[in-house]
């Protein structure tokens, strides 16, 4: 037996402690306990992570949509609509939709000096498919035939030369305004453009301008397609298919403000029934699309069905926090001798009650921590592919994070509980 | 010399449904500041009952006892917690030490709980390991020591708080007799620089060791040996 170091007596101290030891202490107790199982704390965790992560991105995605929809309803103008050509009736009998068309550019240009609210009208005659030539290129693309009031209605701007001018449109010139992509199909980036031809069908066209881009709208690439005069649109490739006039699909109606979209709607209807001779109960021959409308409509479904996802979401996190309270009861049952040995050497009930539930809280909030994480990237990477904006609303990350630690306090609360109720002796002689 | 213990009427029964048990009959007992003091006795004598009094780890139905002057029958459980984190040092037979944590950090335990700051902490753990004569193990975890120098361990958490009295349930039960000695060693050397220390043991050898033998029996005290 060796000779103790230190022969005098100890003296002993006797001053008064807090009776709760310091959050850093228990913070530091409980990380260094949950880094000790590794497996087990991160299997913990993965409920949480998962459904945090979850919230998150389906809360992104689902306001990136949203935002993408209304930049859609500013891109169209909010004060817009749109009148396609319905079925055709012979005798009352609808023929279908399509099988000729109902509307003409006689109603469209009738409609722009009838209608007060109307402030534009521009009627278009579309095909799509249509294969363009140049030289050894050969493309299809989307064939619009249209009026001088379409590109200031849809913004169109042209990078080259101009679109066509009304002279074009009178007299039913072949002469084509090309999207940018279609031009980048058909040239070199370097080549001029302007005064080429080009093959539409078979029928010579010449290049009077390209468009600036204006990406893609509702998955439609909007730079893949050509404009040419709606006169030599129904001429030569459509062909006219009308009993009288130009026959076309439908046109757009600017109204001279958003709040005149209404009356405006209520006086094309009117005025196309006395003109196609529609008396009430029959059906009309035309529609009237409200895009701002519809698009309302899909944002509104939109909202609430985030709502519910995120919702379905929620439920996993419950779900991770019933795994973390189950883990917890095992672990207090595990460590029923370390809590007597603890309480021993003078640990109180509020001591191991608050090391048990930061143990908890730690495990919850780490894994939302990380699920926000993920979720953000989960939520960029959807964004980047389906190409809609990338937004994560701040409200979203601190609700993730507040909730992981509810979730947290909620499942430890029972377990810590249990842990702190112990009694010293019987947690002592445990096994 | 002043007492440590004052123990006057101490009884201690159990509620078991309809009857009731007594463990502790009337136990007046007390020990002296520097004692080093054996309780002796059969399975079911009271002893570690008592040892759970003296101990603070459980509460007397009645009785008075005073522990350093300070009267604990009317405390709460977070007040026995107190006494026991800075008046009491525990020995017990299995070491009890915890498996995750080393011989250094299982020392630092009871100065978490007395709020002692991290620096000397370490400085107060690592001092008590060396006078051990484990200065060399301090991050060692309790399965790769020897059952005695798990117990040499728990030895020094028992001190490192400065206890007033060490108590030691058992603490050569679990260790063969060569280390039994060494400990029993070390517990005397500890009692001779002032560490008032009372033991449970069942064994006579080393209960010898000791100053003072106390004998129980069915819940009494039977015969005190000087």
């Amino acid at each position: 037996m060796k000779q103790l170091a230190n022969p005098q007596p100890i003296t002993r101290s006797r001053r008064p402690r807090k009776r709760q030891t310091s959050l850093s202490e228990v913070l530091i107790m409980s990380a260094e306990t949950l880094w000790s199982n590794k497996l087990r704390t991160s299997l913990t965790m993965l409920g949480v992570v998962i459904g945090i992560s979850s919230v998150i991105t389906i809360t992104s995605v689902g306001q990136g949509v949203q935002k993408s929809t209304e930049l859609q309803i500013q891109a169209l103008g909010t004060n817009v609509m749109m009148v396609s050509a319905g079925a055709a009736r012979t005798g009352g009998i609808s023929q279908g939709a399509g099988s000729a068309s109902t509307l003409t550019w006689e109603d469209a240009q009738a409609i722009a000096k009838q209608v007060p609210a109307a402030k534009a009208v521009s009627a278009f005659l579309q095909r799509g498919s249509i294969q363009v030539v140049r030289g050894n290129t050969n493309i299809s693309t989307i064939l619009l035939g249209t009026d001088l009031n379409y590109p200031i209605m849809k913004n169109i701007h042209p990078q080259e030369g101009l679109f066509f001018n009304q002279g074009d449109l009178d007299a039913g010139r072949p002469v084509a305004f090309l999207g940018s992509k279609v031009r980048d199909e058909l040239f070199n980036p370097d080549e001029p453009t302007i005064g080429t031809d080009l093959r539409i069908r078979g029928k010579r066209y010449t290049v009077v301008g390209v468009a600036e881009s204006k990406g893609t709208a509702g998955g439609q690439d909007l730079d893949d397609i050509i404009y040419i005069p709606l006169t030599n649109m129904s001429a030569q490739i459509v062909g006219n298919n009308a009993l009288t006039g130009v026959a076309i699909n439908g046109f757009w109606l600017e109204a001279s403000d958003a709040d005149q979209l209404n009356s405006a709607q209520f006086q094309v209807t009117n005025i196309l029934r006395l003109r196609h001779g529609i008396h009430p109960s029959a059906v009309d021959d035309f529609r009237i699309i409200n895009l701002v409308d519809i698009i309302t409509t899909f944002s509104s479904v939109m909202g609430s069905l985030t709502l519910m996802v995120g919702a379905i979401a929620g439920i996993s996190l419950i779900v991770g926090g019933i795994g973390i309270a189950n883990i917890m009861l095992v672990s207090v049952m595990e460590r029923t001798r370390e809590i007597g040995i603890r309480k021993a050497v003078g640990a109180t009930s509020r001591d191991i009650l608050s090391q048990f539930l930061t143990e908890s809280i730690v495990i919850s909030t780490v894994g939302g921590i990380i699920g926000v994480g993920l979720g953000i990237g989960f939520a960029f990477t959807a964004a980047t592919i389906f190409k809609f904006p990338f937004i994560v609303p701040l409200w979203s990350i601190g609700a993730g994070l507040s909730l992981s630690f509810v979730v947290g306090i909620l499942a430890g609360g029972i377990p810590a509980r249990n842990a702190a109720k112990l009694d010293p002796i019987t947690a002592l002689h445990s096994e | 010399m002043a007492n440590m213990i004052s123990m006057e009427g101490i009884t201690k029964t159990y509620h078991l449904g309809e009857l009731d048990v007594p463990v502790l009959k009337e136990v007046d007992l007390s020990i002296e500041d520097g004692e080093y003091v054996a309780i002796m006795g059969a399975s079911g004598s009271g002893k570690s009952t008592l040892m759970n009094i003296i101990g603070c780890l459980d509460r007397s139905t009645s009785g008075l006892y005073i522990l350093d002057g300070r009267n604990l029958t009317t405390l709460d459980d977070d007040g026995l917690a107190d006494i026991r984190n800075q008046y009491i040092g525990f020995v017990f037979q299995q070491f009890n030490l915890l498996p995750r944590l080393t011989a250094l950090e299982n020392v630092m335990l009871p100065m978490i709980y007395a709020d002692v700051p991290r620096s000397q902490r370490l400085k107060s753990a690592t001092d008590a390991l060396e006078k051990i004569g484990l200065g060399d193990r301090l991050k060692n975890r309790p399965s790769q020591l020897s059952g005695g120098q798990q117990q040499r361990v728990a030895i020094a958490r028992a001190l490192v708080n400065h206890p007033a009295l060490v108590l030691a349930d058992e603490p050569t039960g679990a260790l063969d007799s060569q280390t039994s000695r060494e400990i029993m060693n070390l517990l005397t050397e500890l009692n001779q620089q002032g560490t008032t220390i009372a033991l449970v043991t069942h064994d006579a050898t080393v209960a010898a060791q000791t100053k003072r033998i106390i004998h129980m029996q069915d819940g009494v005290i039977v015969e005190a040996v000087n």
